[in-house]
């Protein structure tokens, strides 16, 4: 189970798995959305890989645009995965 | 050593967790432990899904635990052979543009198993990892 809820003012939460059943949904829904885009990911239970690569992908359009995908709250789990991919040292993460 | 099969489509990752979640908790272990028993599976899982093309049959994952360390072993049958510890090693240093999806799932059993070890046999695809979880 994963949601997206769209605040306002490019703010949006991740809410529960992104994993590999959810990864085509979830890049489906962000295509949509105008950069910048900060993602508070306090309720980000799980990511895996295919997760990851949805944010990689997401981050990269909003790149070209001049612009940039943020996350926030990432508990120290999820955290981990970004590490173990390389991606704290490109990614904005607070 | 407790067995399950599941089709062959990421759509079991739900089923593949709940199942998760009761192990872990049936051995002890903090609920939160299921995390990087949860990434190893879904990783070894969905690469199988994905590469071992010629893969008819559904995929058997079998969990045990010995004191605080759990032995994952999935086993894919009649396939052609995929052995994800000879897998092209990614570079985390990699710059951002220059990055692809996919890759990095192998990447991490590596950076996160404490053993990983595969068998081919009779055409049957068996990866076989240990993890020590906290306790």
């Amino acid at each position: 189970m994963f949601e997206i809820e769209i605040r306002d003012q490019g703010n949006i939460l991740l809410r529960g798995r992104l994993d590999a059943s959810e990864a085509e949904n979830a890049i489906g829904v962000l295509r949509g959305l105008p950069g910048p885009i900060t993602a508070d990911c306090s309720e980000l239970e799980y990511i895996s890989s295919a997760g990851i690569g949805v944010l990689v992908e997401t981050h990269k359009r909003l790149l070209d645009a001049g612009q940039a995908l943020k996350l926030r709250n990432l508990n120290p789990r999820v955290k981990n995965v970004f590490t173990y991919a390389g991606l704290h040292k490109f990614l904005l993460i607070e | 050593m407790e067995r399950r099969r599941f089709p062959r489509d990421v759509t079991a990752l739900e089923r593949i967790h709940e199942w998760v979640g009761t192990f872990v908790a049936a051995n002890g272990f903090p609920a939160e432990a299921a995390f990087d028993v949860d990434l190893l599976i879904e990783e070894l899982f969905t690469n199988m899904v994905k590469y071992n093309h010629t893969g008819r049959q559904e995929i058997e994952i079998a969990l045990s635990a010995e004191g605080a360390v759990v032995t994952i072993r999935i086993r894919d049958f009649d396939v052609d052979s995929f052995d994800p510890t000879r897998a092209p090693e990614v570079d985390p240093d990699m710059p951002m543009e220059e990055r692809r999806r996919g890759g990095l799932g192998l990447h991490f059993v590596r950076r996160m198993a404490d053993s990983l070890e595969y068998d081919y046999t009779d055409r049957n695809s068996t990866v076989t990892v240990t993890k020590r979880l906290e306790t």
